[in-house]
């Protein structure tokens, strides 16, 4: 019993983190019509970020239980690279899918290099703050109050999120561009601006994501192309550009790779590959994606 | 108010439009006919930004749009509705035709644009709640119309209203232009078929290949045996 319940939590931790880099992802693909790899390299770097930021704030004499909020501000202020690989994005817009995706995955191995420069090859972690908020117990397991916070934050921003794109009216003009863009112009909007917003929020997604899970782990190099990895297998499972499929697909990866490690660590990844093969045979457009035409 | 002069566009390195001159006075109906393929829409898509011309001039209250982007163009006053209607399928009637008031706030008060579109297709009220997807033909050219109309536009510009409709929502949609134009609202209409052609059109433009063919009253048009033998014959 423990041991399914250390899986379910686990599972459901590690689904929040991933639910903000796929809807990252989502949005972005849904407007911009871009399978953005780097979306990968944003989470490695708000991970990164996060851990210099925090390091430094403590250091200033920022008491511990503030850390969460220094975070969490760490990766917002990430913001900032978004307009500027949008920029660089620009180029390939009206090109082929194989440019959009050589551009994002020529990202991925850019940030790779500017990272190592920036943190070196090792790991960076961020000691054992993760206990500072302490631990609950659930069903005989152990938790750490921050993972809760962290799951807690992710359905936070899932709601405003949806709330934003369902109720306000600059998401319905986002969603009206997402489904039709030269229509969208014809009613007067400059999509470049669009692109632009919509590009940012994805990358901080990103990093925010990136930053909640590092105090559980470390900041590594391989973890861009770990997640991409991952985000992709929720983007199949849920469906592109679907945020209901980011989430349930989330889910569905999060619990599966908690799984995999519970049980058979190596096969972590073919068990989470099978699922999407098995996605895309009986359901190719994913479980909220709409069939194609 | 738009003036077309000489305009020329290629597609692909094929001539589609061809020196196409034609002007929309203030408070005019003006139609562009002419066969499927004349180039009727790509003159429109061209007003529209979305075409650039190799050659000749467009112009709209005096102002060059052939290096405006779309969305400035439509700020400067014109409304489109596109031949597929284009409404979205994700959002609500009412939304589709709200959002012209969201994305151009500027001008008339939002609440009057919205009150004149449904005023135009007074049937599209029962239809607020619905989705863009669950609407026949009739019912999307009509959100298009209302919703390029809640932009408040000087210059409407209608691709093929009638295209593809069944006859018994024929009527709808004419009245819907008819009462359009007692707005005093100019409109330039492609149509591929004479017989929708309003009464009232103030000039018609028949167009071949690109280019323009003939330019005068619907009266003339009709006594005109070689332009009747290219609209007339045409689906
Ligand atoms: N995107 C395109 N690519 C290639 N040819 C096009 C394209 N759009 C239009 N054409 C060609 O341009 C010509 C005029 O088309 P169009 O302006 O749509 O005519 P109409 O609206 O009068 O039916 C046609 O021969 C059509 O095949
Ligand atoms: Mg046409």
């Amino acid at each position: 019993m423990a041991a399914f319940i250390n899986i379910l939590l686990g599972g459901v931790f590690h689904a929040a983190v991933l639910f903000l880099v796929a809807a990252g992802l989502q949005i972005v693909f849904g407007v911009q019509k871009i399978v953005n790899l780097a979306c990968g390299s944003f989470y490695a770097l708000g991970a990164y970020f996060g851990v210099t930021t925090v390091t430094w704030a403590l250091k200033a004499g920022l008491p511990p239980f503030l850390f969460l909020p220094v975070l969490i501000a760490s990766g917002v202020v990430l913001a900032v690279i978004g307009p500027v690989i949008e920029r660089l994005l620009r180029t390939v817009y009206d090109r082929d899918e194989s440019f959009q995706l050589l551009l994002t995955f020529a990202l991925v191995l850019m940030f790779q290099d500017i990272m190592r420069y920036f943190w070196g090859a090792n790991p960076q972690q961020l000691g054992n703050l993760v206990m500072v908020y302490g631990k609950v117990g659930a069903g005989g397991v152990d938790l750490p109050v921050y993972n809760v916070l962290v799951i807690a934050g992710s359905i936070a921003i899932a709601l405003i999120l949806g709330g934003f794109l369902q109720r306000t009216r600059y998401g319905r003009i986002l969603r009206a561009t997402a489904e039709n863009r030269a229509m969208t112009e014809a009613l007067g909007v400059d999509v470049r601006r669009i692109n632009v917003v919509v590009f940012t929020l994805g990358t901080v997604l990103g990093t925010v994501g990136g930053a909640f899970v590092v105090p559980t782990s470390a900041a590594s190099l391989d973890m861009a192309v770990e997640l991409v990895v991952e985000a992709f297998a929720v983007v199949v499972i849920g469906g592109l550009g679907s945020m209901r499929g980011a989430l349930a697909g989330a889910l569905v990866v999060g619990l599966m790779r908690a799984a995999a490690i519970a049980l058979y660590a190596e096969l972590e990844l073919l068990s989470i590959y099978l699922v999407v093969i098995l996605v895309l045979i009986l359901r190719p457009s994913g479980l909220f994606g709409k069939p194609a035409e | 108010m738009l003036d077309l002069g000489a305009l020329s566009v290629d597609i692909q390195n094929s001539h589609i439009l061809r020196g196409v001159t034609l002007k929309v006075g203030q408070g005019e109906l003006v139609c562009l006919i002419g066969r499927n393929g004349a180039g009727k829409t790509t003159t429109l898509r061209s007003i529209m930004g979305y075409r650039r011309p190799n050659a000749g001039t467009i112009a709209f209250l005096g102002r060059s749009l052939t290096d405006l982007p779309t969305h400035a163009i439509v700020r400067l006053g014109i409304g489109y509705a596109p031949e597929e209607s284009e409404v979205y399928g994700d959002l609500t009637v009412a939304e589709n035709i709200e959002l012209p008031t969201w994305t151009c706030p500027e001008g008339r008060p939002a609440a009057e644009r919205i009150a004149l579109a449904y005023q135009i297709f007074p049937k599209l009220r029962q239809y607020m709640k619905r989705g863009g997807t669950q609407l026949s033909g009739g019912e999307r050219k009509m959100v298009s119309i209302a919703r390029a109309l809640a932009l408040d536009p000087k210059l409407l510009l209608l691709d093929e209203p009638f295209e593809g409709l069944s006859p018994a929502i024929i009527p709808t949609i004419s009245d819907g232009i008819a009462s359009i134009r007692k707005l005093g609202q100019s409109v330039l209409m492609a149509e591929s078929n004479v017989h929708h052609i309003p009464d009232d059109a103030d000039r018609l433009y028949v167009m071949e290949r690109g280019e323009i063919i003939f330019a005068g009253t619907p009266g003339e048009a009709k006594r005109d045996p070689a332009v009747m033998r290219v609209i007339s014959g045409a689906a």
